[in-house]
């Protein structure tokens, strides 16, 4: 399943989400299983499976990650970990410091520390999506520029693994500070 | 449909009135059944005007079996015999630790071969969770009858977070009741339809169900009448049985008794005057009651008192629980409290204050309540079943529900490979490929699990099956593909395909936890057995439905797509129709079966057609919507599309 063609949008990965957002809702209103629920089975099936597919792209293509994927992918471009090339020594050590100290951040429950540290990451992933959107803003790009193009993915995401790991730090904290009022409040 | 004619008409196929569809709310601790009537969801109330049924079960001594107010009268008395809050037990193993919390049952271990479920030892017989809803399920319809006639399927609603055993576990006992389950609803999005209709609001609604046995969050946007659940959350064992609990701990401790030296009687008497107490300090600051033990100086009954300030103590660990819950929700849903629009309360156990402060002050606004929140759920479950019997008065209520939790296969190291994450919206379907580890493999085990761990052994066990017979190969030539989908009622199949080989299999998800489909044909003819009903010709008339719901509808597609047909396609269909409706003038159920399969053979590709016509023209649609809106409000715009031509048409909305 192409996610692009199912949902009638453009190959490129700055979409707009809102407008996506309809589409999908529009196309859900005349396939959900629910309208079909008095048709024979050969309609209900069909209805079904495109209902799922509908919901499956809407899945994919809201995703920054998984959008980028699956532009690569009708490209025909293997993508996954396995299938992509190797980070380059100096992200991986990059990494690696960043890590580090959000470990540390953490440690310290220096929560305003980990927010900064937040902070250039997001940035850093938004300028790499600032490079997807170029590459893919003109078609397909050629085969060169695609195999250019193709390790944004794997930084894409690891600073997606570090906000979620500073969500769930956040979380932890929030969780303990909600803990901590319960116990304050007399019932 | 008008007089003479028409009557005469119906009465060839269905002798009496049009069945109509009801909603169930099958709650742990009490039911409720609802139908549409006039336009309005309306309860069905029992001769004593009540329209709560309490989810109650008897068995009695004579194999007679006693359902709602008589059999909670019982109760006391039998303990065992008597099964309250089966919903806490459907879908779970024999072995879950639900079975080994205070209650009174004997509970029966399964022998070799039998399906790992809870079985309850009632005395005279041993039942299934299964069994003792389809009891509910059936007082529930006989109540309808007797005020519809006819019942012409069910939509029963489930909790959110009810998992793939529970659902398949509810579907059964559904059927064994003989009803028709048009649809499985979460209960949230049922109390959500209920307020959203009568509110006419757009908005995001956090809906906060605190039932008797379960509890769910469900973060959820309306917008123009479709009903998009954007998150869900909750515990399937927890819930006002958990207050009762907490607080028939403290009555035991205040009449300095062990709970774990009671008997199954007595444990049975202090739940019911803890449910009590909890409904007294609703209004009261104070209650005072008798304690069920003596003293033992002067064998007199202990005086005992209870204030809401300890209770509200005593169920603070509870509330903590559900607020985990609710923020990991909001954060599914990428929400604040403060974007919510309103909050929705459900669930009887809601209307303890304690719980009503807890959710203003988590969500930082008062949480609505206007419409009965032991109702709510039953109006929506009606409403939808209205919608999906095609008597729908609103065509354009859509309601888009999700899986509650991930659904996954073991890999190596016995690590979950997530197929579809949480908060997936339904239907849906994905697929993930996996090669063989070993040289020369010839099967793989596949083992679909359900939860978030990121170990399948901490995950609910869903199913195991083999695909065999894989020609040796080197480690990673073969591949395997696993497809699973996931239906409108939340309900799993899993699709696994060997892509060199082309060897496939598939299994709907019947769960480990659950009963097999033989298991469930055999309970239904042992229902019969006790003459209650007879299933060939129910079997008839639900064949016969079918049969004339697939005539109508196949027409009405041949009537609004006759550019689709190919040479020859039109005559081929009308001759498998013609062929059905012969059928259906016979009494021969099997006949039937196969000519709607030869008919659905027949119409396929142009079934198939015909969807994508649909998504064109949702899609076509759309996109001049987007045109419209960047073009100024020019004057003259009709005039133009006039001159172009006329518009496409709208999308099917039936």
């Amino acid at each position: 399943m192409d996610p692009f063609e199912t949902l009638g949008a453009p190959r490129r990965f700055d979409l707009d989400l809102k407008v996506l957002e309809k589409t999908h809702r529009e196309l859900s209103r005349a396939l959900h299983p629910d309208r079909f629920a008095q048709a024979g089975a050969s309609e209900r099936r069909a209805a079904l499976e495109r209902a799922a597919n509908v919901n499956e792209a809407w899945r994919i293509l809201r995703d920054p990650i998984r959008r980028a994927e699956a532009l690569f992918r009708v490209e025909g471009i293997a993508v996954g970990e396995a299938n992509e090339p190797k980070a380059s020594p100096a992200f991986l050590m990059d990494v690696m410091e960043e890590r580090e100290a959000l470990a540390e951040a953490r440690a310290e429950r220096n929560l305003p520390k980990v927010r900064a540290l937040a902070t250039v990451i997001a940035q850093r992933a938004r300028a790499a999506e600032e490079r997807l959107i170029a590459g893919f803003a003109n078609g397909s790009p050629p085969k060169d520029e695609l195999s250019k193009l193709l390790p944004i993915l794997g930084e894409l995401r690891f600073y997606q693994r570090f906000l979620d790991e500073v969500e769930a730090i956040e979380e932890e904290a929030e969780e303990q500070e909600a803990a901590r009022s319960a116990d304050g409040v007399s019932p | 449909m008008s007089a003479g004619q028409g009557i005469g008409l119906l009465e060839i196929f269905d002798p009496k009135a049009p069945p109509k569809a009801i909603g169930i709310d099958l709650g742990t601790t009490n039911s409720i059944v609802a139908y549409v009537k006039n336009e309005r969801p309306t309860t069905v109330k029992d001769c004593d005007q009540a329209a709560l049924l309490p989810s109650v079960v008897h068995y009695g001594d004579s194999g007679e079996v006693v359902v709602g107010r008589n059999a909670q009268l019982r109760a006391a008395e039998h303990p065992r015999e008597t099964i309250v809050s089966v919903k806490r037990f459907m879908g779970r193993g024999g072995d879950d630790p639900e079975t080994r919390r205070l209650g009174p049952y004997a509970f029966v271990p399964a022998t070799e071969g039998e399906p790992n479920v809870v079985r309850f030892d009632v005395g005279k017989k041993v039942v299934t969770p299964v069994e003792v809803s389809a009891e509910i399920l059936r007082a529930l319809r006989r109540l309808a009858e007797d005020e519809l006639r006819s019942v012409g399927g069910a939509v029963i609603t489930v909790p959110a977070y009810f998992d793939d055993a529970q659902r398949q576990a509810t579907k059964d006992a559904g059927r064994l009741a003989g009803l028709e389950v048009l649809r499985l609803l979460n209960e949230p999005t049922a109390a959500a339809l209920a307020y959203g209709l009568e509110k006419k609001q757009n908005g995001k609604f956090a809906v906060y169900d605190l039932g008797g046995g379960t509890f769910d969050v469900t973060i959820l946007v309306l917008d123009d009448g479709v009903f998009q659940v954007r998150s869900t959350g909750g515990d399937s064992q927890l819930g006002g049985d958990d207050m009762d609990r907490a607080l028939a701990e403290e009555i035991f401790r205040l009449s300095g008794r062990d709970p774990a030296s009671a008997t199954p009687g007595e444990v049975r008497v202090v739940l019911d005057l803890s449910r009590r107490v909890k409904h007294g300090l609703t209004d009261a600051d104070v209650v005072d009651f008798e304690s069920p033990f003596a003293k033992p100086n002067d064998g007199e009954p202990a005086q005992l008192s209870i204030t809401r300030a300890r209770f509200d103590e005593l169920v603070q660990p509870l509330l903590g629980r559900t607020g985990t819950a609710c923020r990991r929700a909001l954060k599914d849903a990428g929400m604040k409290p403060e974007e919510l629009d309103g909050v929705i309360l459900v669930g009887g156990s809601t209307r303890v204050p304690a719980v009503r402060s807890y959710v203003a002050k988590m969500f930082g606004k008062e949480p609505l309540g206007d419409i009965d929140p032991e109702e709510v759920v039953a109006l929506g479950a009606a409403i939808q079943a209205d919608l999906l019997s095609g008597h729908g008065t609103t065509d354009e209520v859509l309601l888009l529900d999700v899986i509650p939790l991930s659904l996954g296969i073991e890999v190596g190291g016995g690590i979950v490979d997530r197929i579809l994450p949480r908060n997936t919206t339904t239907p849906a379907a994905a697929r993930a490929t996996y090669t063989t580890q070993e040289d020369n493999q010839t099967g793989f085990e596949i083992h679909v699990v359900q939860g978030e761990r990121e170990l399948a052994a901490d995950c609910r066990s869903l199913a195991r099956f083999t695909l065999r017979g894989i020609p040796p190969m080197a480690a990673g030539m073969a591949r395997l593909e696993v497809t699973f989908r996931v239906d409108a009622d939340g309900l799993l199949s899993v699709h696994a395909r060997e892509e060199r080989t082309g060897i496939e299999q598939t299994v709907s998800v019947k769960p480990s936890y659950g009963l097999d489909d033989d298991t469930v044909e055999q309970m239904l003819l042992d229902a019969i057995d006790h003459g209650e009903e007879d299933l060939a010709a129910r079997k008839l008339a639900e064949v016969r439905v079918e049969a004339s719901r697939v005539v109508s509808s196949t027409k009405k597609s041949l009537v609004a797509d006759p550019d689709l047909l190919e040479p020859g396609e039109k005559e081929r269909i009308e001759a498998a129709i013609a062929d059905l409706e012969k059928a259906v003038q016979g009494v021969d159920a099997r006949r039937m079966e196969l000519k709607i399969e030869d008919l659905d053979s027949a119409t396929k590709a142009f079934a198939g057609r015909r969807m994508n016509r649909a998504i064109a023209r949702a899609i076509e649609g759309q996109s001049l919507e987007n045109v419209e809106k960047t073009v100024e409000h020019a004057k003259g715009i009709e005039a133009a599309h006039a001159e172009s031509g006329p518009l496409p048409p709208p999308p099917p909305s039936g």
